[in-house]
């Protein structure tokens, strides 16, 4: 009798978890965190500690939860997208390769055509055998480099073993205007094509695969950001962030509190968006359609 | 006794310090550009990083909410008000005031001389395409200055530019000339496609076949 029980018990349990799971999920607005006295371009996370861009004051800074500034490095000249990597690359002989191999911060430097790259407080510069003009954002994905290359409208590509140069001006599929957030993933390379008002997608030969958004009047696409399951990217001068689908599909538009956001990162079920002009982070978690309502 | 001469020498050394700072500052001629439209930091840093040619330039402060921006230059390599301008616009930007404030005190600005007084004021409404805050300020801008006209002010929602102007000095056609001649089409005057291309990438608006 007691087993039977236990079984009753065990399978309305399973029923009742199998039901949850299939509870539609979207993004649900949390909170405002305001920034004092910083105007957040890139975001980046490592772990829990969240760190910004803060492209108007030259500087990175590591923020709390409550928009606080726990550490800041200045010296930057208009730091841009940022992002973490352990990336095995060339560098000066102010750092091994094998130092390397810890996490580092890498920062992109709009003013200063570089790519800073900070450990223990500690900076150095990627050397590259090509120059860059305004690089606007990089993404490190295992030994992979990908820079957004913002005047000459390319994207360079470090495969692992050379680079490759992907894109030049123009509006047609493949071709970029002014590309200013890449980020890598397992099998793609996305970029956010801010003045074509769209995203593209390339496989890691350089090739163009599809291109999201070019219906929905984007107003600068200015960040993106990929995840296993859905496509983040910002409308800047409309102020929302646009959630596709990985068939590049459109599954939601948010709007609430966002203004003038430049990227987006996402992790464990949140999102924080940087709303660059109003100085604040914003945070959606992402809930079950249902809780939206009660 | 130590302490006095120590404090003597801080006194010494700030003061030598200031002097410096004091000659240093009659050496450089200070400008100040009002530049419209600089609605992203993409935009505003592109500005920046144009006059960055300018091998010398100091003290660059950007102001992307007012649009001001400011610099220092050495005054022996005299920047003249044109080359300023001719920067901005290379940049792909709208210069509106600009003032230069020179080492020896005198101060130059862009004004331009008065308008005609206008007797007998006509309103308009005319399309003309456009995408966002530069577009605004290029399209006022260039309309403003048709001899004749006395208010341009454009619509980023509804791309109609209201003009009040004296119709014996000019028209509705030289009006919709001007802002095609800025790269923006009309519904009677299309731009070049120089014009167009050479608009800045925020300002690349859907063109009509």
């Amino acid at each position: 009798m007691r087993t039977f029980i236990y079984t009753i018990v065990a399978a309305v349990t399973i029923i009742s978890c199998t039901d949850k799971a299939a509870v539609a999920q979207d993004w649900q607005f949390e909170k405002v965190i305001d920034l004092d006295g910083i105007n957040p371009i890139g975001i980046a996370m490592d772990g829990n500690d969240i760190f910004l861009s803060d492209g108007d004051h030259n500087r990175i800074v590591k923020v709390a939860e409550d928009g606080s500034i726990l550490f800041e490095m200045e010296g930057f000249e208009r730091p841009m997208h940022i992002d973490f990597g352990e990336a095995d690359f060339e560098i000066t002989d102010k750092v091994t390769t094998s130092l390397l191999k810890e996490r580092a911060l890498f920062v992109p430097e709009y003013g200063r055509d570089s790519i800073a790259v900070i450990r223990d407080h500690k900076r150095d510069y990627l050397v590259l055998q090509d120059s860059l003009d305004a690089p606007a954002a990089i993404s490190i994905f295992k030994n992979e480099i990908a820079i957004a290359d913002f005047y000459p409208n390319r994207v360079l590509y470090y495969n692992g073993k050379e680079w490759i140069s992907i894109g030049k001006e123009g509006k047609e599929l493949g071709q970029l205007y002014y590309p200013t957030d890449v980020q890598i993933t397992k099998s793609h390379i996305y970029i956010a094509d801010a003045y074509n008002h769209r995203a593209q997608v390339f496989d890691k030969t350089g090739k163009a695969i599809a291109i999201i958004g070019a219906d929905l009047k984007i107003n600068a696409a200015t960040g993106i950001f990929v995840t296993d399951e859905e496509v983040f990217l910002t409308d800047f001068e409309n102020g929302r962030i646009l959630i596709f689908d990985m068939k590049y599909q459109l599954k939601q538009i948010i709007e609430t509190n966002i203004d003038k956001p430049t990227d987006v990162y996402v992790q464990d079920g949140f999102m924080y968006i940087t709303n660059y002009r109003k100085g604040q982070l914003i945070k959606y978690a992402l809930k079950d359609i249902e809780n939206e309502q009660s | 006794m130590k302490q006095i001469t120590i404090i003597l020498s801080i006194v010494i050394g700030l003061m030598g310090v200031s002097q410096l700072d004091a000659q240093s500052s009659k050496d450089r001629d200070q400008f100040e550009v009002q530049v419209d439209g600089l609605g992203c930091p993409f935009c505003a840093y592109g500005l920046e990083k144009k006059f960055k040619e300018f091998k010398g330039i100091k003290d660059i402060a950007i102001d992307i909410e007012t649009g001001d921006f400011s610099f220092t230059y050495p005054a022996a390599k005299e920047l003249t008000m044109e080359a300023v301008v001719a920067q901005v616009v290379k940049a792909g930007y709208t210069p509106n005031d600009a003032k230069i404030t020179r080492a020896n005190g005198t101060v130059e600005t862009n004004k331009e001389a008065e308008k005609e007084v206008i007797s007998e004021v006509t309103t308009s409404k005319l399309y003309v395409n456009g995408m966002c805050g530069m577009c605004k300020a290029r399209i006022e801008k260039a309309t403003t200055a048709v001899s004749g006209v006395a208010s341009a002010v454009w619509d980023i929602d509804t791309k109609m530019l209201t003009v009040s102007y004296d119709h014996q000095l000019t028209s509705e056609k030289d009006i919709e000339k001007a802002a095609a001649g800025v790269g923006h089409d009309t519904n009677s005057t299309r731009a070049t496609d120089d014009s167009y291309d050479n608009l800045h990438p925020c300002c690349k608006y859907e063109r009509a076949n």
